[in-house]
């Protein structure tokens, strides 16, 4: 039920990014572009989509577990760090550069475009070295970063 | 099937995508995670997030249309 709930949801995702246009490179670069040719109406597609995700959300706060029986995990931190606000520039320079963001990007593999395989398996290479990095950065620190 | 347009190289495509999968790691996520599930729960952080990629990718569009070319 659990395999099945994930494939229905990741279909339903995959389907409104592309029928959206979210999952056009070239319309998501025009959303950016305030200063040249804007095109406004992917503000629209997140605004529905944070209306439905809020309701959804509103409902699982009343619920222990999902409708698949699993618990929830969601994210407890709220601290604002340099880490969120540098991962989140970079990423949104890539995502400039391109008008791909990872979602769009599984679309685009999917339907076939040798770009989005380029990108995947870029993206794949960034978030693999983003973990030896890490790795060694806390292999680096081991005694006092358990108390940190 | 509807439109699908890039309008850079592959080489450009590659470097977005490692710069997105970096910033997505060092970041905690993405357009979706942030964008649309953190801020539907009020998250402050992915508020934070959501402004300072809006604003990066806004900027880097700026430049790579505006000013480079």
């Amino acid at each position: 039920m659990s395999a099945f709930a994930a494939f229905a949801s990741g279909l339903l995702f995959g389907t409104g990014l592309l029928v959206s246009g979210m999952a056009d490179p070239a319309k998501v670069k025009a959303f950016l572009d305030v200063t040249g040719r804007f095109d406004p109406s992917l503000a629209v597609v997140m605004a529905s989509a944070l209306a439905v995700a809020f309701v959804a959300y509103a409902i699982a706060k009343r619920r222990s577990a999902s409708f698949t029986g699993r618990a929830f995990d969601l994210p407890a931190s709220r601290t604002l760090d340099a880490r969120l606000f540098g991962g989140a520039i970079v990423f949104g320079i890539g995502w400039g550069i391109a008008g791909v963001c990872p979602g769009p990007a599984l679309v685009l593999l999917g339907a076939g475009h040798a770009a989005g395989l380029v990108f995947v398996v870029a993206m794949l290479g960034g978030m693999v070295a983003f973990e030896v990095v890490e790795r060694r950065g806390r292999a680096k620190l081991v005694p006092v970063a358990e108390d940190a | 099937m509807p439109p699908i347009g890039f309008d850079v190289s592959m080489p450009s495509i590659g470097l977005a995508g490692l710069l997105v999968g970096i910033g997505t790691r060092y970041g905690a996520g993405c357009t979706s995670g942030h964008g649309i599930c953190g801020i539907s729960r009020l998250s402050p952080r992915s508020i934070a997030a959501t402004l300072c990629f809006m604003a990066a990718g806004i900027a880097t569009v700026f430049v790579t249309r505006h000013v480079l070319s």
